[in-house]
């Protein structure tokens, strides 16, 4: 039909594949987030206003064809020369494609140029968040946000802007010249157009409904198919393949019946429209035939007036569904906005303190402190640690060992109380210099996909290969690295997971060493490590801890007993502290938990 | 394409009917204009109300029939394609549960999972796209070609150049863009890469004070992305406008050919340049199913990828059933995962006595979990064989097998459900008596009394609201549950004090007095009171007795004794 000028964008045809897709998740403040993404693209969207203006002059061909379609054909009903309006058509299209053309090569770059720039805003508001933001969140959803909801934003938003402004001007321009032809045929159009809304509220009404229920559905199934198959050692292990299989079966059943009953009901929308189409073709087939009969109108503008209708009718469906996707994208934003509004790591204070060369004298006064506020995990810890001593935290797990880690790095920061650094608050201190000052291994080795040397000199770039391999030979990591194809170039691909988890705990070891921090933190650092392994670590240790305030959390008590300070949290509170000699003469918790773990 | 067209065939009926109807459906738009024509050329020029009519009429019941086909077209092809995709999910998900751990390894997890959620989508879209334009534009487009030859038979030179030099747009936009936008997928998963390491490693990134090079580096991987896709899109913005620029003008060229034809046939000109139109959209639609259909082949790749795989084990042909004395042997076992080089067990050989409790002990990467990850079949030994009771594991029938031998991995896994569900996986018809029992023994039976629901607490996903040392515990009871013969522990109590574990260690020498026990640990004080200990180094079998004879002959035992417990004597 005369769709001639409007063959939509292929993004627009997938949207419409399946007639109405999901239901419009609303945004909740549609004008002042599209307010505030236009200051946020603000250096990236040069040419913008070029590809509005070219949409709103690619209108003109679909206004303006018919017309002179029909010029054409009544030229050559009453046998006059066409060649004069052929010229004129063909400029048009030619105009037409050019426009066009400009259109979708600008948006290519700029499109894409707004995507990186609200992804990297993105990016860094994200990367100056607190440690408890990531720690709220599943990270899955945090990349989709990083990844999908930016792509979805710039080109959805820009995308359907453009058609916006193209179909408005179409319907604003072919109404015009349908009124001044002939109003009667343009009432004929206007009841088809009517029809088409009343039949896409019908059945957005019972899609909305429909596409929840599929979305829970699916995202049951979803979670029953990823605990299954990471977890296939156990379910093999159980023999409970069947069970599963049942399960997933039951789920997949439901899923498929919502699913078709979403699928018809959303699939109505585009043939009955064109059925709707089509029957408003025939009325305006017969009422202009009986008109021409009549004499009211030329051929032509039978041929003119078929082909608007046509032109007419479509944008309005497109617009119910580029709305539809608008609004979804907007939600989409808003979500990003959410992360960007987040309050970042509180900046130092215009007075920070420099920490150009820290002692590392440390004191708790009464911190207190929890996750959640009314679950208090420290609950009043005052400790003194003179610079260059060795204190191990041992306790049962939850007692609250690697929350003190946390403050004193200041991934969180206290409730209540203060902690003290070379006599200063860690507050008071510029985050940068703070950061610096200590050298950590955290539970789990977290490596990169990158070299191994890059891995090392994580965080300190400037590194040389010669540092690089001490902090490793210090850390007994030399050895094995050695062993590798490409011993310090050897990239990492999967991560660190082609490596065992001793050798990775061990890079990350020769990390913390490489930074020569005055204090060094060893979270559970040995646990993974053979015993042999964490027997050179622990010289290794001893080693770079002379002149060294350092923090050990360990389990296996066999570990610390050299530590010239050992304090047993229990509950959040201090139980026992002082030295291993000291402790054991006390004859209380730790001294009975020594003995367990000797074996007796 | 060929598993794509296999699941069609089974549902070739309701497949073929949707396509019928949806040819219905295409006819009736294509019949409109042509009766258009008579309109114009019958009514309106001869001056007759009556044809004008009767015409009309007809094209009113054209329409009516093509909204009927619509609707029953719009059931079958939803129906169908929802179908297709069911099967194709549960394929998939029972073809999973029937490969080796080998083959799961090697397909990894996270691929698996993509595959049944996001390429069966892929493809389900693929196949309801045929059944609703795939199959309509190129009928549109031939029965529109034909209806203008018969209309306007000059038109059939304007017609062929108008094919011929779209298809080549066409045909050059795909060979210039596919390359594209592969590399476009590139950057695509570089860049969900580098935040995935971000966010995993945000500690790390935070205590090292590394923000900035995690900003170059995402900034370099988002630009990347950025200029991979403009380039892309450069091409669709070149060849989509050219496409339409030369249907239109092929309206041009008919104008000017008909334009000294003869009057009375004025109609059909026009039902003519209604069907270019229509050739036009059936193009843009052509060219643009062919874009989704390449995401659907290569969704049906990784697809078949899985469903083709054989799985690297074989079922016994002749199963055999022990007596369950449970005796373990390890005659002469060598082991190498597929694709390392190295071996990851050497010549391994020891027996267990039934009743026995062996320690196995050795630095990580030794092959503790390997070695007992052959006895319930995990995985088949390369050299050697492992035999229970004197029978090859290969030849016991698997569910036997894994019925009598219960594993607690080193990573505790838990499923969505209550506690009792997970509990139950030990052993489905388990009384509640039997299951608080196994709860105590493994020390969790005082935690899980303590939550508000008990028993019935639901645990989320992976056992999300659980402590490591809580989840663990579960993961003891659930074996225990089981009522083993063999009872694997592959250090599974390193998230527990050790006061905990000590007593969740004699709990289980207490109750398990017949059952064959292997216990994987890096702590000479778990394992020092098994009756023997086999020390690994290397996937090679280091010295193998009890403890005190392991101090004497052992110099592996002996380094980690004194690693441990230091030059003390014994506490």
């Amino acid at each position: 039909m005369a769709d001639s000028n409007m063959t939509p964008p292929p993004a627009q045809i997938a949207a419409n594949r399946g007639g109405i897709r999901q239901p419009a998740v609303k945004p909740r403040d549609l004008k002042g987030t599209l307010l505030r993404l236009w200051k946020m693209t603000k250096g990236s969207r040069n040419g913008l206003g070029w590809i509005l203006l070219f949409s709103a002059l690619a209108s003109a061909s679909a206004i303006l064809s018919p017309l002179v379609i029909g010029e054409a054909v009544t030229a050559i009903d009453t046998g006059n020369s066409v060649t004069a309006i052929l010229l004129l058509l063909a400029g048009l299209y030619l105009g037409d494609w050019f426009i066009r053309f400009l259109q979708q090569f600008l948006m290519a770059s700029i499109g894409q140029k707004m995507i990186h720039h609200i992804r990297t805003r993105l990016f860094d508001s994200m990367k100056k968040l607190p440690l408890a933001f990531f720690d709220r969140r599943q990270h899955g959803e945090l990349m989709s946000r990083l990844t999908n909801d930016v792509d979805n934003i710039s080109t959805t938003i820009s995308n359907s802007l453009t058609q916006l402004l193209t179909y408005l001007f179409t319907i604003a321009g072919v109404f015009g010249i349908m009124v001044f032809l002939s109003p009667l045929l343009t009432a004929a159009a206007l009841v088809g157009v009517a029809l088409i809304f009343l039949l896409t509220r019908t059945v957005t009404s019972h899609t909305k409904k429909l596409f929840s229920a599929q979305q829970q559905i699916l995202g049951q199934l979803n979670g029953q198919i990823e605990e299954t198959v990471s977890g296939e050692n156990v379910v093999k292990a159980f023999c409970r393949e069947k069970q599963v299989i049942t399960q997933f079966e039951e789920s997949n059943e439901a899923l498929r019946k919502v699913a078709t009953q979403a699928m018809i009901w959303s699939g109505y929308l585009m043939p009955l429209t064109n059925v709707i189409n089509n029957l408003s073709y025939v009325a305006i087939s017969i009422i202009s035939g009986l008109l021409a009969v009549k004499g009211y109108i030329s051929i032509g503008m039978i041929s003119s007036f078929l082909l608007y209708a046509r032109q007419f009718a479509r944008p309005f469906v497109d617009i119910a569904n580029i709305f539809n996707t608008f609004q979804t994208a907007v939600a989409g934003a808003e979500r990003i906005l959410d992360i960007m509004d987040e309050t970042p790591e509180p900046p130092d204070d215009a007075d920070a303190l420099p920490l150009s060369s820290p002692k590392g004298d440390i004191e708790l006064k009464n911190v207190v402190f929890g996750y959640a506020p009314e679950h208090p995990i420290l609950k009043g810890i005052s400790l003194k640690i003179p610079a260059g001593t060795k204190t191990a935290i041992v306790g049962s797990t939850g007692a609250g060992k690697t929350t003190i880690i946390n403050l004193l790095t200041r991934f969180y920061d206290v409730d209540s109380g203060e902690i003290l650094l070379d006599g200063h608050d860690l507050r008071q201190y510029r985050m940068t210099d703070l950061r610096r000052c200590f050298g950590v291994v955290l539970q789990d080795s977290a490596l990169f996909a990158e070299s191994i040397k890059s891995n090392i000199s994580y965080g300190h770039e400037d590194a040389s290969d010669a540092a690089i391999r001490e902090a490793a030979r210090i850390a007994g990591a030399d050895s094995f690295i050695q062993r590798l194809p490409q011993g310090y170039d050897t990239v990492l691909t999967q991560g660190g997971l082609e490596l065992s988890q001793g050798e990775r705990q061990l890079l990350t070891i020769a990390r913390a060493v490489l930074t020569n921090a005055p204090i060094l933190i060893l979270d559970e650092a040995t646990s993974s490590v053979d015993t042999v392994t964490e027997q050179r670590i622990r010289n290794a240790m001893l080693k770079i801890s002379e002149d060294r305030t350092s923090f050990i959390i360990a389990h296996r008590l066999s570990t610390i007993k050299d530590s010239d300070l050992i304090i047993l949290l229990e509950n959040g509170m201090i139980a026992e502290q002082g030295s291993h000699q000291e402790l054991m003469a006390l004859g209380g918790k730790y001294a009975s938990m020594y003995m367990t773990q000797m074996g007796e | 394409m060929k598993l794509i067209l296999t699941y069609i065939r089974r549902h070739i009926g309701l497949f073929a009917t949707a396509l019928f109807f949806l040819t219905v459906e295409a006819m009736a738009d294509l019949l409109q204009p042509a009766f258009m024509a008579r309109i114009v050329d019958d009514g309106v020029k001869n001056a007759d109300v009556s044809q004008i009519l009767r015409y009309g009429a007809i094209m009113l019941l054209i329409a009516l029939a093509g909204a009927v086909s619509a609707v029953v077209r719009n059931i079958f092809s939803s129906r169908t394609s929802q179908l297709i995709s069911k099967e194709f999910r549960s394929d998939l998900f029972q073809k999973v549960q029937t490969l080796s751990l080998e083959n799961i390894d090697r397909l990894q997890p996270a691929s698996i999972i993509t595959r049944i959620t996001n390429d069966v989508t892929q493809i389900q879209e693929f196949i309801n796209g045929c059944m609703r334009i795939l199959v309509k534009a190129p009928i549109t487009c031939i029965g529109a070609i034909v209806l203008v030859v018969i209309q306007t038979p000059q038109q059939i030179p304007m017609l062929i150049a108008i094919l011929a030099i779209t298809s080549a747009l066409i045909a050059a936009n795909m060979k210039l863009g596919y390359p594209l936008f592969g590399v476009m997928q590139k950057k695509l998963d570089r860049l969900n890469n580098v935040s995935r390491e971000f966010l995993s490693s945000i500690r790390v990134v935070k205590a090292f004070h590394a923000e900035s090079r995690e900003t170059e580096k995402f900034d370099t991987a988002s630009y990347g992305l950025a200029t991979a896709s403009t380039s892309a899109m450069r091409v669709m913005a070149v060849f989509s406008p050219l496409i339409n620029l030369t249907v239109n003008f092929g309206v041009v060229v008919l104008l000017w050919l008909s334009q000294h034809q003869n009057s009375m046939e004025i109609g059909r000109l026009m039902a003519s340049v209604n069907y270019m139109t229509q050739i036009l959209f059936a193009m843009g639609m052509i060219s643009n199913i062919l874009n989704t259909s390449v995401r659907a082949m290569a969704s049906a790749n990784r697809i078949s990828e899985v469903l083709n795989e054989t799985p690297a084990q074989k079922s016994p042909d002749a199963p055999k059933r022990p007596q369950w004395r449970a005796e373990i042997t390890f005659d002469d076992v060598s082991f190498a995962y597929a694709g390392a080089g190295k071996e990851a067990l050497n010549h391994i050989s020891f027996c267990a006595k039934p009743g026995e409790t062996i320690g196995i002990i050795g630095p990580t990467g030794s092959g503790k979990s390997t070695l007992v990850n052959l006895v319930p079949r995990f995985y088949d030994a390369t050299k050697g064989c492992v035999r229970i009771d004197d029978i090859d594991v290969k030849q016991i029938d698997e569910e036997a097998l894994r019925s009598a031998v219960a594993v607690v991995p080193q990573k505790a896994l838990l499923f969505s459900g209550t506690i009792l569900e997970n509990l139950r996986w030990g052993r489905e018809n388990a009384t509640m008596d039997e299951i608080t029992r196994a709860a105590r023994i493994a020390c969790a039976d005082a935690f899980i009394t303590r939550t508000a629901d008990g028993y019935e607490t639901r645990l989320g996903q992976g056992g999300v609201n659980l402590s490591g040392g809580q989840k663990q515990r579960l993961c003891l009871a659930r074996a225990l549950v089981r009522n083993p013969r063999i009872l694997i522990l592959d250090d599974c109590t390193s998230a527990l004090d050790a006061e905990t574990e000590a007593i969740v260690l004699s709990g289980l020498r207490r109750h398990l007095q017949d059952v064959t026990v292997l216990l994987i640990s890096q702590r000479i004080s778990t394992v020092r009171k098994a009756d023997r200990i086999l020390c690994l180094d290397d996937g090679v079998v280091q010295g193998f007795g009890p403890h005190t004879e392991l101090m004497t002959f052992c110099p592996t035992y002996q380094a980690i004794y004194h690693s441990q417990i230091g030059g003390e004597k014994n506490g």
